[in-house]
């Protein structure tokens, strides 16, 4: 029943919003208050001292209790004033292994002078947090998400809400952007990495680098493993720079879904995961083919991402 | 060495507050309550603070139950009820005591204050001197700043600001305070029964004991004010009428109890006075309109000028022409009556009335029997006799004192013969039993002589130390005729204070306050601002709502209208409110960096590059670099500066400098025409 309002509410509010875009600003129209439970207490304290001023006919109590009703009043005004204009600016998620935890980031920006204190944002499937915003002030906020499978995990809204200041109404806003957090597969699996292009099938030889084929120093590059980089230089007060080897620059893998055989779908997806976690790991260049796309071999964070996101999509449907 | 540290120990800071909100309002009871009361919640206001600051061990819940027991125990063999204001208050402040033993969660700081305010709320239905009010208005506050410290314990507000915003939050919650008083609809009477406050108020009793000291009250706290429609009556005059006595035992004198073994007398007695009953005199030269604001007290009496012509709403005259309210006047009450000092009250004796205004107790008083009989076989009327009685008391060696010796059981004799010093209750006794022993219908009526004259607030204020006792006689033709047998002693009685003829007898203050001027001023504008709040703030009742209505224009104001009135100033404060605190300071112009980034795209696709929906500020900057490589430089630069602005946290210093850089840069760029020259050429 309770779970049935609460749906049909959630359903009304959306068609009466729609889907947000972001940035967005928070207005009037779309900020809801209600008494907490707190506030519900504090509304029958008052309605009893109303009996009680009333019953001895003492117009002192009927002052107080009027003074305190006021004040509930203006606690009401001072909650939704407390989300009143914010504005969402930006909102992202970053990706995870399915079993883990991945993050939905809101910058949340203050324009006015007016310190705001206690906003809570609430993820519909995850974590919470609070924050206080000073005026004039963006504060980035990461959400945890748990991403317990591998695909697109969607955040049909986030709730912004406050309590703040006397606790006894709390105002929210549902916010409804179109969020996905893409959640690969786990790496797992323990099939030997294919070889290195060019190399035939069956001869494996992971560890393919010579690390005495030295080509040289290049700046460092976003995405470049630690492993690579020229701490001694660096140490000696030169830039950050990246030993470049040889057979490093050269190698090159095919990871390849058909290839796997004797394998379920996800143990495959995961499998590539692994292998692409690893590659990345020490710095090669590697492809990816499945059936529903073509990576060409190449390295760094951005094709790892790829990589990793066509294997998180891989038979969802999603482009 | 140290218990295990919990995962998250309790915040001291909100527990603090909350111990304090409930503290207050403990310590606005501290004169009424027990002792012992106040001491429990004290001793567990330390033990809680120094428990969560790990000082020392908080009971265990056996404990609590104990104690929780024996407190109640003890609140109900001391009140023999939980009823009542007192005993309710004594229960709410142990069980709150209790209560502060285990106080961990938000909930369990929300009760304590919520007990807190009750507690305020209980100090105003005891007491509502203006004295009080700046401190319920303290606690009120420290109740609210409790309220903010409790609901977000870990928020970054400090303890100065909380207590800032309480005082602007009960600001700006003031007006609906005072919409609330004025017009929201009073009861007329109570829902239920008030149990007895318990106090011990201070008031005129309905029997006179000459023989003992404590009859007569030296407290110069205001019984009543009095503002007249007119000039007021001349000191002699000023007679205050209160109940009218007629049971003498020789030493009390009383009223008919209810239970008197004379049950027509009774109703006689409290029968409504009818028009028949009083001949009026046709000249209304002795007739005073006036206003009363009564103070509290333990009696029923409403105090009028002798003699009052009809009752006012909400008080019955009875036979006797004393006001009577429905029950004691738990609190103030402000009512207009009419008087004629000089009304005659002939309503003819029965001989049931006869024999009660006659009755003397046997075998008592026997020497002042003697003498009234003597000064009545001379005298040749009764008016003759009264004559003869005050003439022995004035040349009898009398002496009026405010400490008199102790009388007996013939305290008349005693009185007459003996001792000869006393105030107004031994003469008043004195005459009234010689007039009944000489055969004239006499009765003993207590009441106020006189009163001081406020000129700060143009009333007269009279005192308990103004109390005063004298007596009525019946005289053939003249009916019940009021008799000061102590005026005949103490002539300056009439005219002045107790305190300034007797200077012995004034407490050194009250001295001060007579003897220097400024002091004198400054007393009567806090007795006017006194009379002030009891009378329009603390009296304001459902009569002076329809007053005010009255006032505001409308000609028959009805309970209803007060409803119409109360939700119109409502929905005007909400409105008021609302625009108020929905006006964020600097907050309600738009977004500057979206203006300008609309800006910049505006002028970009005006020159053949509009930005995709899907398109965010970077990828924009890469499409117009593969389409108009002439305008890729800037255009990243300023996309690239636009997307660090928006989703950068940058101090907000640096971020205003840098906003400001981005719009001049908008706004200066021109995308020239040779571009789209070149493009269209290209095109062709």
């Amino acid at each position: 029943m309770r779970s049935l309002l609460r749906r049909k509410m959630a359903a009304w509010i959306l068609a009466r919003q729609g889907i947000d875009r972001i940035p967005l600003t928070l207005l009037r129209r779309r900020l809801y208050v209600l008494p907490t439970r707190a506030g519900a207490g504090f509304g029958l304290l008052l309605i009893s001292m109303l009996i009680a001023a009333l019953n001895y006919g003492n117009s002192l109590a009927l002052l107080v209790t009027c003074l305190l009703g006021g004040l509930a009043l203006v606690a009401m005004h001072q909650c939704h004033r407390n989300l009143l204009e914010l504005a969402i600016t930006a909102a992202w998620t970053r990706p995870a292994f399915a079993g883990e935890r991945g993050s939905l980031a809101l910058t949340i920006a203050n324009e006015s002078s007016l310190e705001r204190h206690r906003v809570q944002i609430d993820v519909s499937s995850g974590g919470t947090a609070s924050v206080d915003l000073p005026p004039r002030c963006t504060r980035r906020i990461e959400l945890p998400v748990p991403a317990p499978r591998r695909g697109l995990v969607r955040i049909d809204r986030v709730r912004l809400s406050t309590t703040y200041p006397f606790g006894l109404f709390r105002a929210w806003t549902w916010v409804h952007a179109p969020l996905a957090m893409t959640v690969y597969p786990r790496p797992r699996g323990a099939r030997p990495v294919p070889a290195l292009a060019g190399a035939e099938h069956g001869h494996t030889d992971s560890h393919g680098v010579d690390p005495d084929e030295w080509r040289g120093l290049r700046a460092f590059r976003e995405g470049d493993s630690p492993r690579q980089v020229a701490w001694k230089a660096y140490a000696r007060g030169a830039p950050l720079l990246v030993k470049e080897y040889a057979a490093a620059a050269a190698a090159k893998r095919l990871f390849e879904f058909d290839a796997l055989t004797g394998l379920d779908t996800e143990a495959r997806l995961e499998q590539l995961a692994r292998w692409i976690v690893d590659a990345e790991a020490r710095g090669e260049s590697y492809g990816l083919v499945l059936r529903t796309a073509r990576l060409a071999p190449q390295r760094g964070p951005e094709h790892c991402r790829r990589a990793l996101t066509a294997l998180a999509l891989y038979g969802t449907g999603a482009p | 060495m140290s218990s295990p540290a919990r995962a998250s120990p309790p915040a001291l800071k909100p527990l603090a507050w909350s111990t304090a909100a409930f503290l207050g309002g403990v310590l606005l009871h501290f004169e009424r309550l027990p002792l012992w009361a106040t001491a429990t919640a004290i001793l567990c206001a330390a033990w809680s603070l120094a428990g969560h600051a790990r000082r020392v061990r908080l009971p265990g819940r056996s404990v609590k139950v104990v104690l929780a027991l024996a407190l109640l125990a003890a609140v109900v063999a001391l009140f023999h009820t939980l009823n009542g204001l007192q005993a309710g208050t004594t229960l709410l402040t142990v069980m709150g005591s209790v209560k502060l033993l285990e106080t961990r969660t938000r909930r369990d700081r929300y009760i304590l204050i919520g007990a807190g305010i009750y507690l305020l709320l209980a100090a105003c239905l005891s007491r509502q001197s203006l004295l009080y009010a700046p401190l319920y208005a303290a606690d009120a506050w420290l109740c609210c700043s409790a309220l903010l410290a409790a609901a977000h314990p870990d928020s970054s507000l400090g303890n100065r600001a909380a207590v800032m915003l309480a005082a602007r939050s009960l600001l700006l919650a003031l007006p609906i305070g005072l919409i609330g008083f004025l017009f929201f609809p009073r009861l007329s009477g109570s829902l239920w029964a008030l149990p007895d406050s318990g106090a011990a108020l201070t008031g005129l009793s309905d029997s006179l004991t000459p023989g003992a000291i404590s009859d007569l009250s030296e407290s110069s706290r205001p019984a009543f004010r009095v503002w007249f429609d007119g000039p007021a009556p001349p000191p002699q005059e000023r007679y205050w009428r209160g109940p009218v006595l007629y049971d003498f035992d020789g030493a009390t004198w009383s009223r008919p109890p209810p239970w008197s073994f004379w049950p027509e007398m009774r109703r006689a007695s409290m029968r409504p006075a009818q028009a028949a009953d009083s001949a009026r005199p046709s000249s209304t030269a002795h007739r005073y309109r006036y206003r009363i604001a009564l103070e509290p007290s333990s009696e029923p009496w409403w105090l009028g000028l002798d003699t009052v012509v009809s009752a006012p709403p909400g008080a019955r005259l009875t036979a006797d022409h004393v006001l009577v309210g429905d029950g004691p006047v738990t609190h103030p009450i402000t009512y207009t009556a009419v008087s004629d000092t000089t009304m005659r009250r002939a309503r003819p004796l029965t001989p049931l009335t006869l024999r009660r205004d006659l009755w003397l107790p046997p075998r008592r008083n026997p020497r002042s029997a003697a003498l009234a009989r003597r000064l009545r076989r001379r005298a040749g009327s009764d008016a003759a006799f009264v004559q003869a009685v005050l003439d022995y008391l004035r040349t009898g060696g009398f002496e009026y004192s405010l400490t008199p010796a102790r009388l007996g059981k013939n305290s008349v004799d005693e009185f007459l013969f003996d001792t000869r010093r006393g105030f107004c209750g031994h003469f008043a006794s004195a005459f009234v039993t010689l007039m009944r022993a000489g055969g004239v219908p006499a009765r003993v009526v207590v009441g106020y002589l006189g009163g001081e004259w406020n000129p700060v607030g143009r009333y007269l204020v009279v005192r308990d130390s103004d109390a005063h006792a004298w007596a009525e006689v019946w005289l053939d033709g003249r009916g019940w005729t009021r008799v000061d047998p102590t005026a005949v002693v103490a002539p300056e009685r009439l005219y002045r204070n107790i305190d300034s003829f007797l200077p012995n007898a004034a407490s050194a203050s009250e001295r001060l306050v007579l003897e220097v001027p400024w002091i004198g001023a400054v007393g009567n504008a806090w007795d006017a601002a006194n009379a002030w709040w009891s009378d329009d703030v603390v009296g304001f009742n459902s009569r002076s709502q329809l007053a005010l209505l009255k006032r505001l224009g409308i000609a028959a104001p009805k309970m209803l209208d007060l409803v119409w009135l109360l939700a119109l100033s409502l929905v005007v404060w909400l409105a008021a409110t609302a625009w108020r605190l929905g006006r964020l300071p600097h907050g309600a112009r738009p977004d500057r960096i979206a203006r300008s980034y609309d800006r910049l795209c505006r002028k970009l696709a005006r020159a053949g590059v509009a930005r995709g929906a899907d398109q965010g500020p970077l990828a924009y900057a890469d499409s117009i670099a593969r389409r108009r490589p002439d305008l890729a430089a800037i255009g990243r630069v300023l996309l690239a500066r636009y997307a660090e602005l928006r989703y950068g946290s940058l101090a907000s210093g640096s971020r205003e400098r840098r906003l400001a850089d981005f719009e001049r840069a908008v706004a200066c760029w021109r995308i020239s025409p040779r571009s789209k020259n070149a493009r269209a050429s290209r095109g062709k």
